[in-house]
């Protein structure tokens, strides 16, 4: 049985001036969760939040979240006190497809983190992993390493560009699979850029959510309708994806 | 019967405690997180005749103590789910209430013609007269007496199955829907759907749902619901079923004072999805402690 988790954070930490990384104790959800997945975090604020799992200690228990400050609910969880108790979701929804040998993942925004989780799962197990980040500047550059090629629109770090410019750099290899979490635009643009080129593409979504879990219906993302008399269908977010196959739902 | 069990009209269910319609969908996903045969019914997915995608953009908002949605009556249509789900809901050892919605007089006895025949596997209908987010039907029929008693009577002469009418807050007098209800033949009425509400982004000047107003649920309507469970209580000689709000035990225990045979639990699930377990064990605490029968609370409310 799937449970509600009361887990307490260890340690908080800033990685840009709104961005804050959190470690949090949950031996069940280290050991469950797979890249892609997420927890809904209980905050003071009526609705749980959703977060993309970004890392796992499964040795300590421990799971990472990070926490773009966009309104009250995440504010309140960026400066949360180490030591508080939370009650914790998951993990929930699909995650990616890591069956294949070779991966080029490509994140931007609060995309760094699902994507953070994936390289390493992948590097884990001995896979061919290129990363791609894209960042608007400097200032928002998170999760990165020397071995990554990095992007930014203004050109102060990295290749100048999107990360388009970073993925023409590659050089690509055959059933190598792509895997994109960012804005809308970003994955627009990841996902036909790989279409081009032929290889299978993944995308996460995100949408106000509610449950997390599937009941409500509130986070749903339009796909093309396989039944006649609906124009489109409707499936969840949280349930149904956020993982989903390229050219699935309708961005 | 242990000490939760409770009657509603010809309808016996062994706890009070129903997950309301839009909160469970048809179990499956609920079913994940704990035994959904402690409860005492599970009222599914609003359904239609046709499948329905619902409302396109943002779908909910969030509010200091509740949320508003606009789903807008996303359902795979009545067809697919006696096909795939009927039989499911079944197997849960549990009451399984079908919730009917429609657009129409002739929908809703469309609805009525699909469901009869499989009677055996339903304990009653819930009949949605209170969706506040679709253009026709649901709640334009249930803020008028007068298209209440047409359409519950025209059910009522096409099915013996048990027709809980569920009932919409957005209107002045909620004794006169309900007993517009009851005269028309109806076995229940479930006090509350949805408050009709409206958030806005102050950044952008517009709603933050894409429909513009939305059902408003969670812990801020409880004390609208139970104003007009104990108002109806006054004056029905049917069972009331409760809605609205309940987060605990004692809101529980509060609806089922005020009148309510039975109480359904709806937004709370999209917050704590396991808060049945704890209520149900609260609830049992409670009887034990007070040595009573839970439905012995029904109706004990004394006004001042």
């Amino acid at each position: 049985m799937n449970k509600e988790y009361s887990c307490k954070v260890l340690k908080r930490e800033m990685l840009t001036q709104d961005t804050a990384y959190l470690t949090i104790d949950c031996p069940e959800i280290a050991q469950k969760a797979i890249p892609g997945q997420f927890v809904n975090v209980s905050c003071s604020r009526f609705l749980k939040r959703p977060f993309g799992i970004a890392s796992t200690d499964k040795e300590n228990g421990t799971f990472n979240i990070g926490i773009k400050i966009v309104g009250g609910g995440s504010g309140e969880l960026a400066s949360i006190p180490e030591g508080t108790v939370i009650n914790v979701l998951g993990p929930l929804g699909n995650g990616f497809d890591l069956s294949s040998d070779s991966y080029i993942l490509v994140s931007g925004g609060t995309g760094v983190f699902p994507i953070n989780f994936a390289y390493e799962t992948l590097r884990a197990s001995g896979k061919d992993v290129t990363m791609v980040q894209g960042f608007r500047d400097k200032s928002q550059i998170c999760l990165t390493s020397d071995d990554y090629i990095v992007t930014t629109d203004s050109g102060d770090y990295g290749i100048k560009g999107t990360c388009i410019a970073g993925l023409d750099t590659i050089d690509l290899k055959k059933d190598q699979i792509v895997c994109c979490v960012g804005p809308v635009p970003m994955m627009k643009a990841v996902g036909s850029w790989a279409e081009a080129k032929r290889l299978k593409c993944y995308i996460s979504m995100e949408q106000r959510m509610a449950c997390g879990i599937g009941i409500c219906l509130v986070c749903v993302c339009k796909k093309k309708a396989e039944q006649e008399g609906v124009p489109f269908e409707h499936v969840r977010c949280c349930k149904d994806g956020p993982v989903f196959e390229y050219g699935e739902v309708i961005l | 019967m242990t000490r939760l069990g409770v009657k509603v009209g010809s309808v016996s269910l062994k706890s009070p405690l129903i997950l309301a319609s839009g909160t469970c969908n048809f179990g499956h996903e609920l079913s994940e997180y704990y035994d959904l045969s402690i409860l005492g019914g599970l009222s599914s997915k609003g359904l239609t005749i046709k499948p329905r995608a619902g409302n396109e953009g943002v779908r909910v908002a969030e509010t200091a103590s509740g949320m508003l949605n606009s789903v807008g009556l996303q359902n795979p249509g009545v067809d697919y789910f006696i096909e795939h789900d009927l039989d499911y809901m079944r197997s849960l050892n549990t009451g399984v209430i079908v919730n009917v919605a429609g657009h129409s007089f002739d929908d809703y006895m469309a609805m009525i013609e699909k469901l009869d025949p499989h009677k055996d596997k339903i304990d009653a209908l819930e009949i949605n007269l209170s969706c506040p987010n679709v253009k026709a039907g649901c709640m334009s029929i249930g803020t008028d007496p007068a298209q209440i008693r047409e359409i519950v009577s025209a059910m009522r002469s096409r099915t013996d199955l048990p027709l809980w009418i569920k009932l919409t807050p957005n209107v002045t007098d909620i004794k006169s829907m309900a007993l517009a209800a009851q005269n028309a033949g109806a076995d229940a009425v479930v006090l509350i759907n949805t408050l009709l509400g409206m958030v806005i982004d102050i950044k952008t000047r517009r709603p933050v749902l894409r429909n513009n107003t939305g059902g408003y649920s969670g812990p801020a309507v409880k004390p609208i619901a139970i104003r007009m469970v104990a108002e109806c209580s006054k004056v029905l000689d049917i069972p009331i079923i409760g809605c609205g709000g309940v987060m605990d035990y004692k809101d529980v225990l509060e609806f089922m004072i005020a009148g309510a045979s039975a109480v359904e639990i709806g937004t709370a699930s999209l917050i704590h999805p396991t808060c049945p377990v704890d209520i149900t064990r609260d609830l049992t605490d409670y009887c034990k402690s007070n040595n009573i029968d839970l439905s012995d609370l029904t109706g004990t409310l004394e006004l001042w």
